[in-house]
Parts: structure tokens; C-alpha cells; sequence
């Protein structure tokens, strides 16, 4: 018994997870899996591979936000300003590729400059919130705001327009069937995954999260890795906008309106605990694709449009409920 | 034991004392509102027409984030720029508090205020135009106002209230969309924030479009909030839930449909299906629709430059006694805009941009485009 817990602890093999813990995260997995049997019975339109590329299709961009976002929600720390980051990343992307406002056309340059942007901000937001001491909340919901604010210069009045067929075509056509942005997005999901897992940001990430005096105390530098999380996620807000930016063909400010309630949802209706410590990339995976089969399939059902926003929040929040009841007493979340 | 009889007789004084202090506001609040009511009935029309040098203009509006709003500003720009003054632009990111806070700031400058208003809400228009009448400023509300609130009831600081009829621009659009469909087929349709009163009119003009083309059927509505970003998503699900059978999209305004484009793009649809905007002519949409080569048929302007420059002459004209409010008619005081159905064969005209000669006679005469009262 005791060597078995030792050999255990010195590998650092995940087999010592409680099976209280391992029902709590197969619940997002068990209401995805209901959801999509529910939606498949109701309607033969669901369960076809062109509603199954639109989901992923619509889930692309909130998957790179998330999976951004997922970083920061681990620390116990939270982003608000992915909206204002998007805009900004979209102007500036749309701005500096062939466009019809100016003589720029820098192709993927311009992509690379507007998710750039993103890693600025979520720098500032990370310095900010570290050096200065202020809650990450109230930091991210003022540069977010400088952000919608930054992108309202930019736009000038109407929205520029992306004429570069190149990256356009990044946002509209397929390969072998699946739109190329989810393409990019499953391709941002396994990079968070590996950084969560075999990095020591990942992992230090996790720690903080856990614990900070702890960590303080282990001899982490908890300023520096906080740094990280916020600038992994401000990067992703900066590519979902230079993304939706190739999507809509345009850049706007409005191009994120609504995302950072889904994303925050999504990894939290996912199983990533607001408290931190807890969760990680493929709950946020799933959580993503609980709320994009959710909004899709209550249209194909033919739900009434008036009241699908509730429907949705009572699915959400029934969904949070199954999968923590059992674990209320530990959740340090519920207060 | 004794703890528990003087707690509560504590209590019951706080509670007293509470509800005594509230009655005491409750009864202040009344004196004032009653006192600032008769005091200010007629204040705008007792003081007589204001000398021009001690007017303020202000345009109060969503934001400049949006075509159509930046170019409502412009118009308003135009108009002072024919008076020689300047005009200062109020925008309120779609935050009701937030708009009502900044007008009632420029109220308390201590200048007539003479303001162009975009209320944000239905609700906020009554709380604007109150504040103003307080004041004994000038106000033209445009858009947004209660059903059963007229100028007339509020006072003569309430100038005019400009509204458009939704009904006739979701009906032209629709017809306009039928005939490039060849009367037949299938047709979805994207509306705006299903509470709004221009959302449910023009989807009523379309419903009545529907009503008289046998051959069209609606396939599926759904809202999309207004925005090109949740178009795109609904755009894409109902066409994977209708394939094959949607020849035809009907949004209710621009950026809806801007967005369902992208999204019949996406499947390799653009230019196959013909699609409409109901409100808005922003610059893109016209260009699509001069271009033709995306499907894009119809869209309906409300002419913003109009709406910001000739809305705050109409304020101006009030302040100055040009438009004497006292005596002028209720359906000069509560009417329709014109709105103009834009296709191929006109978009021309829309595409330029007005120019302050252009737009002279609506600020000599604001009224020119009255097209009824409010119903």
C-alpha cells in the first residue's frame, strides 16, 4: 500500500483521481452526449455531416477563446476583456491586409500583428494585474474597454473591408469538407493542451491556481507565470478576431458582441472551476461544444426564437447543476 | 430573556425612524416634482425665442462604432456648420443610464440646450424629454417613443418626435426580394431584438408581402440581435437545416443580412440566392447591391445625413421661434420620415455623399419630409 502511494506520487500518475472527482468531470461529457441523442430523436436534420461541419464551424472561434481563456479561469483569475481585444485585433488585421481603405497588403503579416495585438494587451493585463496588485477583473474590464475604445478610431465610421482573397478564403472555404478555421482552432486546442500538460507554464499555471501561498512558498514565481496565462489568452482574443475578421469580411468593433459571456459559459459549464486550480483544456473542449450544439440545435428543433435565450440559460444552468450537486460541499465556488 | 423584548423594540424604532425619513423623501420628492412641473409648464415658450449665442447643439446617439450613426453625426455636423456653431456629439454605447446622465450634464451647463436625440430604448425617450422640458431646452426625439406619449402631452420643450414605418420598408423589401425569386420558393428571415417596435413592424411588412404572393413560404425566422456576427451563425444553421430549399433571405436590417451573405458564401451560395435588407443603407450594402454580383437586391433608407442634420434643425428652428411649437399641429409635431426603397436603379444617389447644398432645403425646411403622422 505504502509503496504503491509512493511510486504514485514520484510519477505523478493521474490514476490517484477519486472516483467522486472522475463522475464530477464526466458530467459536461454525459449532458454533451444527452444533448446530442436528445437533438438526433427530435429532428433527422441534427445527426448529418453539413450541420456537423456548421457546428464546428460556429464553435471555431469560440474555441480559441476559450482555450485562451482557460488559462487565466485556472488561476482563479478571470478575462473580461476579450471583446475589446477582438475589436482591436480585427481593425488592426483588416487595416494592414489588402483593404479598401488604405494601400496595405501585408497577407498573413497582418494576422500575425492583430493576434500580436492580443498578446499586448493580455501583457498589460497581466502586468497590470500583477504589478499593481489590482483584481484581474476590474484590470481586464478597463483594457477591454480601451480596447472597444481603440477600435472605434480605427473603424472611423464604417467598417473597412478585407479584400484579400487569400485570407478570406481562410474564413469561408473548406478543406476535405471542414471549414478551414476549425482547422486553426483545433490546431490552437492542441497547443493549449500540450502547454497544460508538459509545460511548466501549464503546470505552474495549475499550482497557482490551486493554491498561491503555496506555491509562493514551493518558490514559484506566481507574478511571472500569471504574466503567461494573461498573455495566452490575450493571444487567442487576437486571433479570434483577426478570424472573425476573415469570417465576416470586414473589420468591426462589434465583431466580438456577445463572445465573452459564451467563453467564460463555455469554460465553466465545461468543469474549469471560477475558483482555479481545477479543469483545464479538454473540459473547455467540451464545454464549447455543449453550448454550440446547444444554440444550433434549438434552432433546427424549431424552438420558438423568443424564447431559445431562456431555454438556453435553463439547459446551462441545469448542466452546472448535475455536474456539481454531488460535490456542492467542496466546491469553494458556491458561496 | 431581556435581550430579546429590547432588540426588538430597537428594531421597531429603526423601522420607524426608517419609514418616517422615507416618507419624509417620498413627500419632498413630491413637492419638487409638482413645484419643477408648474414652474416649468412653459418655461421654453414663456422665455420667447433664444438668442442663438446662448444655445448649445447636441446630437445624442448610440455610437460612432456603426455606419449609420457616424453618418447621422455627420448630417448633424452639416447643420451646424450652416449656423456657424458648433455641435457636440453625446454617444452612449447602447447604455441607457449612461445617455440620460450625459444629457442631463449638458441640461445643467446653464445654455439652452438644443438636442437631436436617438433615445437608446423605448423607455429612456420619456425620461430624456422630461429632463429637457425641466430645463426648458429643445428636443427632437427620433425612433423610440412609447405608444399613447405625445409631444403635446410632455410640453413645448418636446419639439417633434420623428418615427419611420417599418411596415412599408419590410413590405417593398420583400416584394423587391419575391420578384427577383420569380414569386416562388422558399425564403428565411432574420429579425432585429423581437421587442423592438421596428423589428415587429418590418417583419409585419414582410408578413404581409407573404400574405399576398402565393407562391413564396417562410421557411424559418429567427432573431439575430441586428448583428452581422449572429446572422453569420443562424444564417449557417438554418441552411443546413433547409438545404437546398432557401431561395430567398429576408433580414431586417444591413448587417443582418451583410452577414447571412458570409454565410451563404460559405456554402457556395453567394449571388445565387437574392437577399434584402429592411433598414439601414450602410455603405457596404450599397455597394454590394450596385455591384450585383452577390445577391444583394434591396435595402431601405431613412437617409441618416437627413436624420442628423434636418432633426436638429428642427430643434434649432423651436429655440429661434422659426417653428413656433405653441401653435404648431399635432401632425407636425409627431410624423413619419420618409424612407426610400434603394435598388440597383437608384443606389447611385445613395452611394454619395450629400453635400451641405445638398441638404440645404431640409434645414431651411425640416418638414419637407413629413409623410404622415404617427399612427
Amino acid at each position: 500500500m505504502n509503496t504503491a502511494v509512493t511510486t504514485r506520487a514520484t510519477t505523478g500518475s493521474p490514476t490517484a483521481v477519486p472516483l467522486g472527482r472522475r463522475v464530477l468531470d464526466a458530467g459536461p461529457v454525459l449532458a454533451l452526449v444527452l444533448l446530442v441523442v436528445v437533438f438526433s430523436l427530435a429532428t433527422s436534420r441534427f445527426f448529418t455531416l453539413p450541420n456537423a461541419a456548421s457546428i464546428a464551424n460556429q464553435a471555431a472561434i469560440l474555441l480559441v477563446l476559450a482555450t485562451g481563456a482557460t488559462f487565466v479561469i485556472l488561476l482563479g483569475g478571470v478575462d473580461l476583456s476579450i471583446e475589446g481585444v477582438m475589436a482591436t485585433s480585427s481593425l488592426v488585421t483588416v487595416l494592414l491586409a489588402a483593404n479598401d481603405r488604405n494601400g496595405n497588403h501585408l497577407g498573413y503579416v497582418a494576422v500575425l500583428v492583430g493576434t500580436a495585438v492580443g498578446a499586448l494587451f493580455g501583457l498589460v493585463n497581466g502586468l497590470l494585474h500583477t504589478r499593481l496588485k489590482i483584481p484581474s477583473f476590474m484590470v481586464t474590464l478597463g483594457t477591454g474597454a480601451i480596447g472597444i475604445g481603440i477600435a472605434t478610431v480605427l473603424f472611423g465610421g464604417q467598417p473597412p473591408q478585407l479584400l484579400d482573397d487569400g485570407l478570406r478564403a481562410w474564413g469561408t472555404e473548406r478543406i476535405a469538407g471542414m471549414p478551414r478555421l476549425v482547422i486553426i482552432a483545433v490546431a490552437v486546442l492542441a497547443l493549449g493542451y500540450l502547454i497544460q500538460k508538459f509545460t511548466r507554464i501549464g503546470r505552474y499555471i495549475l499550482v497557482i491556481g490551486g493554491d498561491e501561498q503555496i506555491a509562493r512558498l514551493a518558490g514559484v514565481s506566481v507574478a511571472r507565470y500569471k504574466l503567461y496565462a494573461f498573455v495566452l489568452a490575450g493571444t487567442a482574443s487576437g486571433l479570434a478576431g483577426a478570424m472573425a475578421s476573415t469570417q465576416l469580411g470586414v473589420g468591426d468593433v462589434q465583431v466580438g458582441s456577445g463572445q465573452l459571456f459564451a467563453t467564460i459559459t463555455a469554460v465553466v459549464v465545461g468543469g474549469t472551476a471560477l475558483t482555479g486550480g481545477r479543469g483545464g483544456v479538454p473540459q473547455t473542449l467540451v464545454g464549447v461544444l455543449l453550448i454550440s450544439v446547444l444554440a444550433n440545435g434549438l434552432i433546427l428543433v424549431g424552438i420558438d426564437p423568443s424564447i431559445q435565450r431562456s431555454v438556453q440559460g435553463v439547459v446551462i444552468v441545469a448542466a452546472i447543476a448535475a455536474t456539481a450537486w454531488t460535490q456542492r460541499h467542496r466546491l469553494r465556488v458556491i458561496k | 430573556m431581556m435581550s430579546t423584548p429590547t432588540r426588538r423594540s430597537r428594531l421597531r424604532h429603526r423601522w420607524a425612524r426608517r419609514s418616517r425619513v422615507g416618507l419624509a423623501c417620498v413627500g419632498l420628492l413630491g413637492l419638487l416634482a409638482a413645484g419643477c412641473s408648474s414652474a416649468s409648464q412653459d418655461s421654453a415658450s414663456q422665455k420667447g425665442p433664444a438668442n442663438p449665442k446662448d444655445l448649445v447643439l447636441v446630437q445624442a446617439i448610440r455610437s460612432l462604432s456603426n455606419p449609420y450613426h457616424a453618418e447621422w453625426a455627420k448630417g448633424g455636423e452639416m447643420f451646424a456648420a450652416s449656423v456657424g456653431m458648433p455641435v457636440q456629439t453625446l454617444t452612449d454605447e447602447g447604455d441607457s443610464q449612461r445617455q440620460l446622465t450625459q444629457i442631463k450634464q449638458v441640461l445643467a451647463s446653464g445654455k439652452t440646450v438644443v438636442l437631436n436625440a436617438d433615445p437608446n430604448t423605448t423607455s429612456d425617450t420619456q425620461a430624456i424629454v422630461r429632463a429637457v422640458q425641466d430645463a426648458g431646452g429643445f428636443v427632437v426625439s427620433q425612433w423610440n417613443k412609447p405608444n399613447g406619449l405625445t409631444p403635446e402631452q410632455v410640453g413645448n420643450s418636446w419639439v417633434a418626435h420623428i418615427g419611420f414605418d417599418g411596415n412599408t420598408g419590410g413590405y417593398q423589401t420583400a416584394k423587391a426580394l419575391f420578384a427577383a425569386m420569380n414569386n416562388t420558393g422558399g425564403i428565411i428571415a432574420l429579425q432585429g431584438i423581437l421587442d423592438d417596435v421596428p423589428a415587429k413592424e418590418r417583419f409585419a411588412g414582410l408578413q404581409k408581402a407573404i400574405a399576398e404572393t402565393p407562391g413564396v413560404q417562410l421557411l424559418d425566422q429567427q432573431t439575430a440581435h441586428w448583428t452581422r456576427n449572429e446572422a453569420f451563425q443562424v444564417t449557417q444553421t438554418l441552411l443546413a437545416k433547409h438545404a437546398g430549399q432557401v431561395k430567398g433571405v429576408w433580414a431586417a436590417n444591413d448587417d443582418m443580412a451583410l452577414g447571412a451573405i458570409q454565410a451563404l458564401r460559405a456554402v457556395g451560395l453567394a449571388g445565387k440566392v437574392p437577399i434584402v435588407g429592411a433598414s439601414d443603407a450602410v455603405p457596404e450594402a450599397l455597394q454590394d447591391i450596385q455591384a450585383g454580383d452577390t445577391g444583394y437586391v434591396a435595402t431601405v433608407s431613412t437617409d441618416a445625413y437627413w436624420q442628423g442634420g434636418a432633426g436638429l434643425a428642427l430643434a434649432y428652428q423651436a429655440a429661434t421661434g422659426k417653428f413656433d411649437v405653441a401653435t404648431a399641429s399635432p401632425a407636425s409635431r409627431s410624423f413619419y420620415g420618409k424612407e426610400f426603397l434603394v435598388t440597383k436603379a437608384n443606389v447611385a444617389d445613395f452611394l454619395k455623399t450629400p453635400t451641405p447644398t445638398d441638404l440645404a432645403p431640409d434645414f431651411a425646411n425640416p418638414q419637407a419630409r413629413n409623410v404622415g403622422p404617427l399612427q
